[in-house]
């Protein structure tokens, strides 16, 4: 059965607009110019992944609507063929790490490898058939979870459980290699599974000592960790990083990180949303850098400028309310349906987990192992839990939130373990309502019911 | 406990004086130091002339759901229940703890003790591990940990800690691992046992509260008594009943559900690979009496469940297991995960397999401390003890 609801295109009198803007480039120097974009958002895109296109509100992964903001369009347009890249890059020899969450991912690009996170092989193996609907796309990835839980446990995460598909399945995965910390709890049992079984992937961990008893003895720890993580991917790719290559590459991720800090302040500033919260996520491109940090700034900027227009000419985000209620997202690697927050009245301002990476400015002299541990030591996400909150609250307050939702993955056991006292931290240092949701529909297409309920009640709540 | 071993009760008489004793210590301006981990060297805590009480309990649904309020439902049981032990402030241990101590081993216990210092105001301490042991890095490390651990723990106590007292604490400590050993050997190697495996748990919990030295003393007397009364052929039948080694998470002190169904249906508890029996007091071979000589020794000794460890043919853990069954001549292992223990959990499946290719029946009981699943646990383990006696009687060619 086809879907019932009228799928989302771009309407053809955006497409002037669209091609008066930069074509995009890449590392390697691929140019991709508009009208190769616009072709691919309006035809090829449509054909191969009808269900992206769907506006179900359940659906959590649709596309913005906002078909003028036009830097929007771009990024869609990458995260649309960001498989097609990935598979083009590794045929050409470059290769796929798994890692966890956005501690650096400095060591990986300077390594000449690309990091994906741990649903890359649910991702790789539902587009290999292409051309499914919503409620086929759905059923396809229900069935990958459910095969990756068989093959691990009914108590990992959603998203880490589909490491599990490593075991079975040939994927073009070359190494997992998370950071450990109390960002995850399941990714390094997860790793530790996939070292059995029919198919085993080279697996090695960065550790990140969590606790900040010891300053520089940390330092020293995660600079040598790093150090060897790097060297590990180098043998991995084939390559050795020189201190200039880490260098170029702390350089290249600082840039983005500046322009998105700078995004933000203007955001945050702006007497009306410019964006809504789809659009709000520029930051993934500073912290995963759309597996190709040259073309992430290029788009980085472009935001940068289009947002500015938009707060200068007074314009509100589409499909926002006039006066939307303004939430700070807390907790693990997720986070609540933009469209549906956004139907009902809301907007997404900020995620504390990337926020948190961004923050990271680090030193682009001297040593690059210290300069880069001494930066990861001091993301504020990791630290002790009270400063954590006490850094959140400062946030909240920055992005003149006007609620605060942490949102957990069920299974997740060290983020929702302290979900509790990071929101009473935060309502006695900001007075503003807080409220802790356990998502169980990670990944899943469907069945977002309870949360969005509950969702929707604090919306109504705030406003 | 076998009323048998005169020791036994006496373990047990001095088990209840305890709290009192501790009372009038702490009088005297002795300071108490709860812990809660699993690569915490108790040896520095106890040179530094302040007492170790390792706590936590298990069993409880009620401290469950008490803990839940203030940790998640998505942390394990022993996790919540400990919450809820220090929610609640009944317990005697608890309540005598002017501090606590947690290390970072398992990272749901570092959340615990997040926690426990934020709501429950207690004064913590956090010990650092690493989560690679066999790197260099990772000693350094870790020895630094140790060092600020120390210092933290001299002004805690107002004492500076002295070679020899610390030398002295490993010693003792050495003594109790030796041991608990021992009784351990008696339970898995004697057929009839003098001591059953699960008195010995008994006893080994018994230590977590007891003034070490005298811990030492009465395990000492323990084990004479179990060769006078072995030496003396004081012992029944030999049992022909199916031997079981429990693995898995931990079977906290008050946790007797899934033991109190094994014995019920005749199943025989022989040995365990469990941090709350035997484990904590194996491999660990401390070769100099100085802080590096007891990072060294934490870092080689048996990895516990919850390190990340990426390599299988490296992984002391399942070949200990291995060995424990075959040096015990187990027929089959039992194992206990509990709820949302990933550590454990997430090694289900790949533990099954390896004790498949030994030929080593296996069964994973995962549960919590409702009693809700008691009959299905019940239905599985009889299912299984049936399962491995019909083999154990075929040779084990079923």
């Amino acid at each position: 059965m086809k879907d019932a609801v009228s799928p989302f295109r771009y309407p053809e009198d955006v497409k002037p607009l669209f091609l008066e803007t930069e074509d995009l480039v890449f590392e390697d120097g691929t140019c991709i110019t508009t009208e190769q974009m616009w072709d691919f958002m309006t035809k090829e895109g449509p054909a191969r992944y009808p269900y992206a296109f769907n506006t179900q509100a359940s659906f959590g992964g649709q596309l913005s609507g906002d078909v003028t903001f036009l830097s929007g369009i771009k990024q869609n347009y990458l995260s649309m063929t960001h498989m097609d890249r990935i598979r083009d890059m590794h045929e050409k020899g470059k290769p796929i790490v798994i890692v966890r969450g956005w501690i650096t991912s400095e060591p990986y690009y300077a390594a000449g490898c690309i990091s994906v996170g741990p649903p890359f092989p649910r991702g790789w193996m539902l587009q290999q058939i292409q051309g499914q609907d919503f409620r086929q796309a759905s059923l396809r990835g229900m069935a990958l979870l459910e095969e990756a839980r068989q093959n691990l446990t009914i108590e990992s995460c959603n998203l880490i459980a589909y490491l599990a598909l490593l075991k079975r399945n040939q994927l073009p995965v070359s190494a997992i290699a998370p950071c450990i910390c109390t960002g995850c709890s399941d990714m390094a049992y997860g790793t530790v599974a996939c070292r059995s079984g029919p198919i085993k992937v080279p697996a090695f961990f960065l550790d990140y000592p969590v606790n900040y008893n010891h300053g520089e003895g940390r330092v020293e720890y995660l600079e040598t960790g790093i150090r060897e993580l790097t060297e590990k991917l180098g043998a991995v790719s084939g390559k050795t990083v020189t201190d200039e290559m880490l260098t170029a590459e702390i350089k290249r991720e600082n840039q983005a990180r500046r322009i998105v800090r700078e995004c933000q302040k203007m955001w945050w500033e702006a007497k009306v949303p410019p964006t809504n919260s789809i659009d709000n996520s520029y930051v993934h491109l500073g912290s995963m850098g759309a597996f190709d940090y040259t073309v992430a700034i290029q788009l980085l900027k472009e935001y940068y400028r289009e947002i500015g227009e938009r707060i200068h000419n007074g314009v509100l985000g589409h499909g926002l309310s006039s006066d939307p209620a303004r939430l700070f997202i807390c907790g693990s690697c997720v986070h609540p349906n933009g469209a549906f927050i956004d139907k009902k009245g809301g907007v997404i301002v900020g995620k504390d987990d990337q926020w948190s990476t961004m923050t990271m400015d680090v030193k682009e002299s001297g040593n690059p192992y210290e300069n880069l541990a001494r930066a990861v030591a001091s993301h504020p996400y990791e630290r002790p839990t009270e400063e954590r909150a006490e850094w959140t609250a400062e946030q909240v307050k920055d992005s003149r939130a006007d609620g605060v939702i942490f949102m957990y993955n069920w299974g997740c056991n060290y983020q929702s373990a302290v979900a509790g006292m990071i929101t009473d931290i935060i309502k006695e240092r900001t007075g503003l309502p807080a409220i802790c949701i356990e998502l169980g529909e990670l990944t899943r297409m469907e069945s977002l019911e309870q949360s969005q309920n509950r969702v929707e009640a604090f919306i109504e709540m705030l406003r | 406990m076998n009323m048998a071993l005169t020791n036994l009760q006496k373990i047990q008489e001095a088990v209840e004086r305890r709290p009192g004793e501790i009372d009038a210590l702490k009088k005297n301006g002795q300071k108490v130091l709860g812990w809660i981990g699993y690569t915490l060297p108790e040896e520095i805590i106890h040179a530094a002339g302040i007492i170790p009480v390792r706590l936590g309990r298990g069993g409880d649904d009620r401290l469950v759901e008490i803990g839940s309020r203030y940790i998640s439902t998505q942390n394990c049981v022993f996790i919540r229940a400990t919450a809820g032990l220090f929610a609640e402030n009944s317990d005697p241990y608890v309540q005598k703890s002017d501090g606590v101590a947690f290390d970072t081993t398992c990272m749901q216990v570092y959340r615990l003790g997040e926690v426990t210092k934020y709501y429950f105001r207690k004064k913590t301490f956090f010990l650092g591990v690493p989560r690679c042991f066999q790197t260099p890095q990772a000693r350094q490390y870790f020895l630094m940990e140790l060092e600020e651990f120390t210092l933290r723990l001299e002004e805690f106590s107002g004492k500076k800690i002295e070679s020899h007292a610390l030398a002295a604490s490993i010693g003792l400590y050495n003594e109790i691992r030796e041991a608990i050993k021992a009784l351990y050997m008696h339970a898995a190697h004697d057929n009839p046992p003098v001591i059953t495996w699960h008195e010995i748990y008994g006893v080994v919990h018994a230590g977590y509260y007891l003034d070490r030295q005298e811990y030492l003393a009465l395990l000492k007397d323990l084990l004479h008594e179990i060769e006078e009364l072995r030496d003396a052929g004081v012992v029944g039948k030999a049992s022909k009943r199916v031997r079981i080694l429990l693995s898995g998470s931990v079977i906290a002190p008050g946790d007797t559900k899934l033991i109190d169904i094994i014995t019920g249906l005749n199943g025989n508890i022989i040995a365990d690979d469990l941090w709350s029996g035997l484990d904590p007091y194996i491999g660990i071979d401390i070769r100099e009496p100085t802080l590096k000589g007891i990072a060294d020794a934490y870092m080689d000794r048996l990895l516990p469940p919850a390190i990340p460890h990426l390599d299988q043919s490296t992984d002391n853990r399942l070949h200990n297991l291995k060995d424990a069954v075959k040096e015990s001549s187990a027929d089959g292992v039992i194992y206990h995960s509990l709820r949302y223990c990933d550590s454990v959990t997430f090694k289900g499946l790949e533990m099954k397999e390896f004790l498949s290719h030994e030929k080593i029946p296996f069964l994973e009981i995962h549960t919590e401390y409702a009693k809700s699943d008691i009959e299905a646990i019940r239905t599985r383990s009889e299912a299984f003890i049936e399962m491995v006696k019909f083999r154990k009687q075929a040779g084990g060619r079923i």
